[in-house]
C-alpha cells in the first residue's frame, strides 16, 4: 500500500519545491505511460488476431464434431460427446487466458459463441443418450460398482423454499438429491465442467467421474462420495458421518460432524462449526483421473490437504480441537467396491 | 463548510474513492478483485480477515477493501464501513440455496447508517456456470427494486472469464463521482 499521507494545509510553502519536482516527475512518468500503452497496444492487436482466428478454428472444429454425432452409434456418440465436452473446456481456458488483451466486445462475442456450443452439446446429448439408457450404461470392465437399486438422476428438482418462483423455476441442476440407500453414479459426459450439486442423501454411495466447474454437498448422512478434480471450490454444509473423498482448489466446510476427508487442495481447506473432521491425502485412481485433472486445471502435485484454517479458532500457536489428520494406519486405500448399505 | 464536505473535496482533488467489497462468503470477491487486477486467480485461499488492495483505474486512485464473508466474519463487516463511497455486494449466481441468506444480508447493510451515502453495484457472479441465474433473476430474489435509499446497479459477471467487470466498476466510479461533483 502506498503509505504517503494526504497533505491538508495547501498555504506551506516549504512543500512548493518539491510539488514541482514532483509534478515534472508525475508529467514524465505520464509520457512514459503513454509511449507503453502505445506499444502493447500494437502487441495486443497482433495477439487478438491469432486469438481470433484459433477460436473460430477450434468452434468449427467442435460444431463439425458435434455435427458428426448420431443416434445410430450410441457407443461413438458418447465417445464423440465427450471429446466436445472437453474441446469446449479447452477453447473455455484458451479464452480465460487471453482475457487481458481482449476487449470487452470481443470477450462478449467469444463468451456468447462458448455458450452457444454448450446449448448444441446439451441437445445433442439429450437427443442421442435418452437418460434411462445412460443410467444403466455399464462402466469399465473389471469394476464391479453395479447399482443395486435404480438410480435416480433427479435432475430438474430442488430443495428451495416454497413460494420464490424464480428460484423454482431455474434450468436443470446437475446431480442428485432425496435418495437413500442408493449408488449413484455419473459421468463426465454429464458433469464436465458444470456445477453439480448433491443434497438430501443418506446411506448412499456416490461416483462422480469427471471433472465439474463446482460441487455443493448439503444434507448428506452416512454417504460415501468420491469426486473427480473439481475446478474451483467444494462447498460442504451439514454432512455427517460420512466419507468424501475430493480434489478441488479451494474447499469450505461447514456444520459437519464425524466426517473423514480423503483431499486434494491447491489453494486452502477450511472448517467452520465443524467438530470431529479428519483429513487424510486425496487417494482415489480412475481411468481418466489424469485426464480430469488436466480439465480442472488443478496442479496434481500441490496439495495442502493438512493445512485446515478453523474460522472458529483463530488462535495461533494452540490447534483447533476440531479437526484432526488420519493416521496412517487407519486410511482407506481402496474405493474400488461400492455396496449399498442394507 | 462541514467536515464531510472538505472530506468529499479532498478526496476529489486526490480523485480517491474507497469501495468496500461484501457478500457471502464462496461467492467470488477476492477472485473478482485480483482478477480485476491482472494477478493469479488459482492460488485464492477463503480470506481469513481482509485484503486491501490500491490501484489505479481512469486516473482514480481506489482503496478497495475486500472482507471475508465467513459466517464468523460476518460480525466484523462494521469495522469497514466509515467512509464507504461504493459497496460492491459479490453474488455466487449458482448458489441457489443460499439466496435467501444473501437477500438478508445485503437488506440488513442497507439499513445501517455509515452506509448510507454510497453507491451499491451488485455483482452476479459467475455467469460462466451453467447453473447461474440470470442477473435479472438475481434482482428479483434479492428484491433489488424495492431499494429506495441507495444508487444501485446489478452487472452479470464472472471472475473466471473476467467478462463485464470493467462495465460494473465504471459504472460505479460514474456514479460515485456525479456525486462527488454535486456535493460542492
Ligand atoms: N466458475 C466460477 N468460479 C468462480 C468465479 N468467481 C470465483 N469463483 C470460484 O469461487 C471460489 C470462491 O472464490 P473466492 O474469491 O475465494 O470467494 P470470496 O467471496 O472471496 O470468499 P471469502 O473470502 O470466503 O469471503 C473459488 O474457488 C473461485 O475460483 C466465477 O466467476 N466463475
Ligand atoms: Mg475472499
Amino acid at each position: 500500500m502506498d503509505g504517503v499521507p494526504t497533505k491538508v494545509c495547501p498555504s506551506d510553502a516549504v512543500k512548493i519545491p518539491e510539488r514541482v519536482l514532483r509534478r515534472d516527475q508525475e508529467r514524465l512518468e505520464e509520457l512514459e505511460r503513454r509511449k507503453n500503452a502505445k506499444e502493447s497496444q500494437t502487441v495486443s492487436e497482433e495477439k487478438i488476431g491469432y486469438f481470433r482466428a484459433a477460436f473460430s478454428a477450434e468452434k468449427a472444429n467442435i460444431e463439425d464434431l458435434l455435427s458428426s454425432c448420431t443416434q445410430t452409434d450410441h457407443q461413438k456418440a458418447i465417445k464423440v460427446l465427450e471429446e466436445a465436452t472437453n474441446k469446449i473446456q479447452h477453447l473455455q481456458k484458451f479464452l480465460n487466458d487471453s482475457t487481458v488483451f481482449l476487449t470487452q466486445y470481443e470477450l462478449r462475442q467469444a463468451q456468447e459463441s462458448l455458450q452457444k456450443l454448450q446449448g448444441s452439446i446439451a441437445e445433442k446429448r439429450a437427443e442421442v443418450m435418452p437418460k434411462k439408457k445412460f443410467a444403466f450404461r455399464s462402466r469399465t470392465a473389471g469394476t464391479s460398482l453395479q447399482p443395486a437399486v435404480t438410480p435416480s438422476s433427479t435432475e430438474g428438482q430442488l430443495q428451495t423454499d416454497p413460494g420464490n418462483s424464480v428460484v423454482d423455476s431455474v434450468v436443470e441442476q446437475c446431480g442428485f438429491s432425496n435418495v437413500q440407500n442408493e449408488i449413484l453414479i455419473k459421468h463426465s459426459e454429464e458433469i464436465q465442467q458444470r456445477d453439480v450439486l448433491l443434497s438430501h442423501l443418506t446411506n448412499c454411495k456416490v461416483r462422480l467421474y469427471g471433472s465439474p466447474s463446482t460441487l455443493h454437498i448439503k444434507n448428506v448422512r452416512g454417504c460415501q462420495i468420491l469426486c473427480g478434480p473439481v475446478s474451483s471450490s467444494v462447498f460442504v454444509d451439514e454432512c455427517k458421518d460420512s466419507t468424501l473423498v475430493l480434489a478441488c482448489q479451494q474447499l469450505r466446510t461447514h456444520n459437519t460432524t464425524s466426517t473423514q476427508i480423503y483431499l486434494h487442495v491447491t489453494s486452502r481447506a477450511i472448517i467452520e462449526d465443524c467438530h470431529g473432521v479428519s483429513f487424510a491425502p486425496f487417494n482415489w485412481t480412475y481411468h481418466k483421473l489424469d485426464d480430469d485433472f488436466r480439465v480442472s486445471g488443478l496442479d496434481p502435485k500441490r496439495n495442502n490437504w493438512s493445512q485446515v484454517d478453523d474460522f472458529n479458532w483463530l488462535a495461533a500457536g494452540t490447534p483447533s480441537p476440531n479437526w484432526a489428520v488420519i493416521p496412517e494406519s487407519e486410511r482407506t486405500s481402496s474405493w474400488d467396491t461400492a455396496e449399498p448399505k442394507a | 463548510m462541514g467536515l464531510l464536505t472538505i472530506l468529499k473535496k479532498l478526496k476529489h482533488k486526490e480523485r480517491e474513492m474507497r469501495l468496500l467489497m461484501l457478500g457471502l462468503d464462496n461467492a467470488g470477491k477476492t477472485t473478482i478483485l485480483k482478477k480485476f487486477n491482472g494477478e493469479d486467480v488459482s492460488t485464492i485461499s477463503p480470506t481469513l480477515g481482509f485484503n486491501i488492495k490500491t490501484l489505479e483505474h481512469r486516473g482514480f486512485k481506489l482503496n478497495i477493501w475486500d472482507v471475508g464473508g465467513q459466517k464468523s466474519l460476518r460480525s466484523y463487516w462494521r469495522n469497514y464501513f466509515e467512509s464507504t463511497d461504493g459497496l460492491v455486494w459479490v453474488v455466487d449466481s449458482a448458489d441457489r440455496l443460499r439466496l435467501e441468506d444473501c437477500r438478508k444480508e445485503l437488506s440488513a447493510l442497507l439499513l445501517e447508517e455509515r452506509l448510507a451515502g454510497a453507491t451499491l453495484l451488485v455483482f452476479a457472479n459467475k455467469q460462466d456456470l451453467p447453473g447461474a441465474l440470470s442477473k435479472d433473476a438475481i434482482r428479483e430474489v434479492l428484491a433489488l427494486d424495492e431499494i429506495k435509499t441507495h444508487h444501485w446497479c446489478i452487472v452479470g459477471c464472472s471472475a473466471m472469464t473476467g467478462e463485464n467487470l470493467l462495465t460494473g466498476v465504471d459504472w460505479l466510479l460514474d456514479d460515485i463521482a456525479a456525486r462527488i461533483y454535486t456535493a460542492d
